[in-house]
């Protein structure tokens, strides 16, 4: 018998996951109030399909929105720092300091100047995903092989040819994974500023749930989240390929012609 | 596609001398003061030539080639290519071809090629089929598609060579090309190099640490000093051409290469 594919590995252990999810509050094992059975949960999620889809809702929108900050501004700024010396040595240390800090303690403050509405979960969250996209852009830039704007030169570029047709490709990649961290650090930030305080939101409702001991609903809510980083990291990897095509591309079906040496032989394509 | 080697010949044969460096000094700031990079090249490489600079590791090969593509300004002095000052890159005029494979991997080999022509906007059909052109004259035909991650060493510095001729420039300057590459395929691609040069007739200045690669290809081998660069001899190399990977071990190519061995060992 052949070995299974690391994919069918996977969803067999993702499967008797699920199944012990259903099994272990039934059985005893664990008490309900500790994990509710995955039907259970469904149920429930099935009864407050209109609250859950509402809450929905806005963290979707408090997401999208903390997104394109974090993600426009980061890149930005990450372009700046990354691009222009004098600025990138007075401000590179300050910003990854302030990555280490554990911004969540600004928190309570954002609420003070926002209020409980989805404006400081905006704000909160924006920050929360700005860092990791303005740091990687920063690297991204700064990290571009000298001989590629060298021979960019030697060809005739200006300024702004140099900018979009080198700096830019050239940086894609370390960005594109930015762009991934900080996304998902902003669906962090809003879950999490839901949590703390608010009035709305998917957060909100794993907060309101767990007051009332209502296990069912908190892991419906948590249901819900994990789909919505779940979809979000498979969009981005779909752009990542889409994007990284030139990294990739026949790969598996042109396998690499031979040597330089003596005549080449023109494959059937092209 | 016209015959490239015809219009370039035509246009060689008007100008006779198709670099010209004069008085070219070049100083630059270093951490303890000026530090002299180059000191009084002259220089005059008629068209058609092809010229091997050699000479010790820092003795400024790679500033006088940046200077001569017009990528960094000389302290003093001046460099006419066709007759003209060299102020800025001219690809119309010098294509330059580097020692590391510079070409961007998010390109296929022929937007890669074509590049040059993208940046001054030429209409999408002719770039391609002058870039498709250029890839059949360095041996690719066919591999227009591939990225470069796809091609051997050898293939990309064909690649490069392509980029370096595709808007048919009287000059190519070529950074140490193959110096990444292993022994046979160097000797291969010099052989190649020479094909190319043969059927395009270009002005070739190349620089490169391998005495038997300078003598292999050039029609003359400049020898450069250890720091500040001066030009300690001009050494003919009469064997005849076509060559063949059977000079190498004629008495005339090891005198040759002899000759220029002892004038970098004994340089100051």
């Amino acid at each position: 018998m052949s070995r299974p594919s690391p994919r069918t590995v996977r969803r067999l252990i993702g499967l008797a996951l699920l199944v012990l999810w259903e099994a272990i509050p039934r059985l005893g094992i664990l008490p309900e109030l500790f994990i509710p059975p995955l039907t259970k949960t469904l149920y429930v999620l099935w009864l407050d399909r209109a609250i859950y889809a509402a809450a929905l809702l806005v963290t979707l929108y408090e997401v999208a929105v903390a997104m394109l900050i974090a993600c426009g501004v980061g890149i930005l700024v990450g372009a700046v720092v990354g691009g222009v010396a004098s600025v990138r040595n007075l401000m590179l240390p300050v910003f990854s300091s302030l990555y280490a800090v554990p911004i969540v303690i600004l928190y309570p403050v954002f609420t003070a100047w926002f209020g409980i509405g989805s404006e400081s979960k905006i704000a909160f969250a924006g920050v929360y995903g700005f860092f990791p996209v303005m740091l990687s852009t920063a690297a991204g830039i700064r990290t571009i092989d000298e001989q590629y704007l060298l021979a960019a030169r030697s060809m005739g570029a200006n300024l702004p040819q140099l900018i979009g047709r080198v700096v830019i490709p050239a940086s894609i990649p370390t960005v594109l994974a930015g762009l991934r961290l900080g996304g998902a650090l902003t669906i962090i930030g809003v879950v999490v500023s839901e949590m703390l305080t608010s009035a709305d939101g998917i957060g909100y409702l794993v907060t309101k749930n767990r007051t009332t001991l209502d296990s069912p609903r908190v892991f419906a809510a948590i249901v819900i989240i994990l789909a919505l980083s779940v979809v979000f990291d498979l969009a981005v990897r779909r752009i990542e390929r889409r994007t990284l095509i030139w990294q990739t591309a026949g790969r598996r079906e042109r396998p690499m012609a031979g040597g330089a040496r003596g005549p080449v032989p023109a494959p059937s394509v092209a | 596609m016209q015959h490239l080697a015809h219009m370039s010949a035509a246009q060689n044969a008007q100008a006779k001398t198709a670099v010209e460096v004069r008085g070219l000094s070049h100083v630059y700031a270093g951490r303890e003061g000026a530090v002299p990079a180059l000191s009084d090249i002259e220089l005059d490489v008629p068209a058609g030539r092809f010229v091997v600079i050699v000479g010790p590791s820092g003795c400024g090969k790679t500033s006088l080639l940046m200077m001569l593509a017009g990528l960094r300004p000389p302290s003093s002095g001046t460099i006419l290519c066709d007759g003209r000052p060299i102020t800025k890159p001219d690809p119309a005029r010098v294509g330059v071809v580097f020692q590391e494979a510079s070409l961007y991997p998010w390109l296929t080999a022929v937007e890669n090629v074509e590049f040059p022509l993208v940046l001054k906007h030429a209409p999408r059909a002719e770039r391609r089929a002058r870039a498709e052109a250029m890839l059949k004259l360095v041996g690719l035909d066919g591999f227009g598609t591939r990225y470069p991650h796809e091609l051997s060493g050898g293939m990309k510095q064909r690649v490069s060579i392509a980029r370096g001729l595709v808007q048919d420039p009287p000059v190519l300057l070529m950074d140490e090309p193959f110096a990444a590459l292993d022994e046979q395929t160097r000797m291969t691609m010099g052989h190649e190099l020479l094909r190319i040069w043969s059927q395009t007739a270009k002005t070739v200045v190349f620089i490169t640490h391998s005495l038997t690669e300078a003598v292999y290809l050039a029609d003359e081998v400049i020898v450069m000093s250890a720091r500040p660069g001066r030009i300690l001899d001009r050494i003919a190399i009469d064997l005849p051409r076509p060559r063949t990977y059977q000079m190498m071990a004629t008495d005339l190519f090891g005198r040759l290469r002899e000759r220029i061995w002892e004038q970098i060992r004994t340089s100051p």
